[in-house]
């Protein structure tokens, strides 16, 4: 399958980038790792006048520790993420949610930032040209329908990103640079909710950090994450959780994400607020997990049905916070 | 839009450089096949779903097929051309022979990389390690078993 044309450019500072985006605006596409932007000018998804691949940026790669934080740059591959000692130790889902994205040979060169920004994906979108060519264009694709929930006027493509939830989780935020400007936001807010134009980021923004918050006292994390195989692919549920419980030994600190049932992460506050104040033996995991359940609408878009990914929900949120009580230790 | 222009990439594979001038949306697996004729990489799926464009990059595997060759200007590439040495095969190459971990080859020479790359980092893996590293890549033919034996095999003789 061969690229569409396109202008190449290959900044070597971030400053340099900020710079083309801003020139550019709106007609430039980003390649971090490119694990998942190639299919998209491959298929004629996307056919972008530039391209710029931000490879040989290197302030945008690594990590370093600063007081009450982890700040990994946007360029990190989730190889790197997934190995570190530090982010296996405090933030255990956040690591998993890395080793977990398609495979290893895949994760050598994805990064946190690209897997972050992936954009939505349906089974009627993301095909190859020959096969949109066989029906008339979703809304995705610009077109007045969407194929997956016949006569909706509404986008239902889902975020399959893996890191999102975790990071969500841990309560993370992203900083976004603009030539001249910079503003830090929580990762939840990068979200739209339109599976049209799932990003809330401006034309000529680029993410350039992910600030986690490392959290006081005793807590634990987790990652689940429904796929047919254990590799290669895209998370048809997922949900991630965070549990800190107080010093008396009570859960005092909750957070509950759903991955891969809309077009955006779900936060299920209803779960938190459930498991907070109990002990974590006589919490109601199933009770908490069911809130997953209610809030999620998954659709027959992805490799297995709507009505059985919904069911899952639960199952894996769950397993989710069942595995976050079970690691619970003081953070490193 | 201005139209595409070739431009100058210097490709460092299998220890050696190569000059080549093309368009920036050429893939490194375009170029290594279609220019410089290392044809050992393989493009099945072309969308990173089924290893057999794999090459080593700075020593790990990836997908030549999602890299743009522009994008690999500076890293060692490795190909499965570059792994036998003064005329012997790479002692994974043979214990993939000497197993019977090829059919057709379509998958070999990814396989055969992604488990080099595994061995140079974790000499004695467990078989679950070897399951995960090469869980990336496809083969429709031998069923994986061979495959994991071959590994394994080449990973007691380096002992």
């Amino acid at each position: 399958m061969r690229l569409p044309p396109f202008q190449y450019l290959a900044p070597r500072s971030t400053e340099e980038a900020l710079e083309i985006m801003s020139r550019y605006k709106g007609k430039v596409r980003i390649i971090a790792g490119g694990t998942d932007i190639m299919n998209l000018l491959k298929h004629r998804l996307l056919t972008p006048p530039y391209v710029m691949s931000l490879k040989g940026v290197a302030d945008l790669a690594g990590m370093k520790k600063t007081r009450g934080a982890l700040v990994i740059a946007a360029g990190t591959t989730l190889r790197n993420i997934a190995g570190a000692p530090e982010v296996r130790s405090s933030f255990a889902a956040v690591a998993q949610s890395a080793g977990l994205v398609a495979a290893p040979p895949i994760q050598n060169i994805a990064t946190i930032g690209g897997n972050l920004l992936q954009g939505t994906r349906c089974l009627f979108y993301n095909q190859s040209e020959l096969v949109r060519g066989a029906s008339l264009p979703c809304l995705k694709q610009g077109g007045k329908v969407c194929a997956a929930v016949k006569g909706s006027k509404r986008c239902f493509s889902v975020y399959q990103g893996d890191m999102a939830p975790s990071l969500i989780a841990f309560n993370a935020s992203a900083v976004l640079k603009r030539s001249g400007g910079s503003r830090t936001v929580p990762v939840g807010t990068l979200f739209s909710g339109h599976g049209t134009r799932p990003f809330s980021l401006g034309d000529d923004e680029i993410l350039t950090e992910i600030i986690i918050p490392l959290p006081r006292g005793i807590y634990g994390s987790s990652y689940q994450k429904l796929r047919l195989r254990s590799g290669l692919e895209y998370p048809l549920i997922s949900s991630s959780a965070f549990v800190g419980v107080s010093k008396k030994g009570v859960i005092d600190r909750a957070r509950i994400v759903v991955g891969a049932a809309g077009p955006l992460p779900l936060v299920v506050e209803e779960a938190a607020a459930s498991l907070i104040g109990r002990k974590p033996d006589d919490a109601d995991i199933e009770g908490a997990a069911g809130h997953a359940l209610r809030i999620a609408r998954p659709v027959d878009n992805l490799a297995l049905p709507g009505p059985y990914r919904k069911k899952m929900t639960k199952v894996f949120a769950k397993r989710a916070i069942e595995t976050a009580l079970a690691g619970l230790a003081v953070g490193a | 839009m201005a139209k595409m222009k070739k431009q100058n990439v210097t490709l460092q594979v299998n220890g050696e450089a190569y000059d080549i001038l093309t368009y920036p949306n050429r893939t490194l697996l375009e170029v290594l096949r279609e220019d410089l004729h290392f044809t050992g990489a393989k493009e099945s799926c072309g969308q990173g779903a089924c290893g057999s464009c794999t090459v080593l990059l700075d020593g790990l595997p990836v997908r030549s097929c999602l890299l743009l060759a522009a994008e690999a200007e500076g890293r060692a590439i490795t190909t499965i051309e570059g792994l036998a040495s003064a005329g012997r095969p790479h002692p994974v190459q043979e214990a993939f022979v000497d197993h019977h971990a090829i059919q057709c080859g379509f998958c070999a020479s990814g396989m055969i990389l992604t488990a080099k790359a595994l061995l140079d980092q974790t000499p004695d893996p467990t078989e679950i390690e070897i399951r995960h590293a090469l869980s990336g890549n496809i083969c429709r033919c031998t069923g994986y078993a061979k495959i994991v034996e071959a590994v394994k095999a080449a990973a007691a003789k380096e002992k």
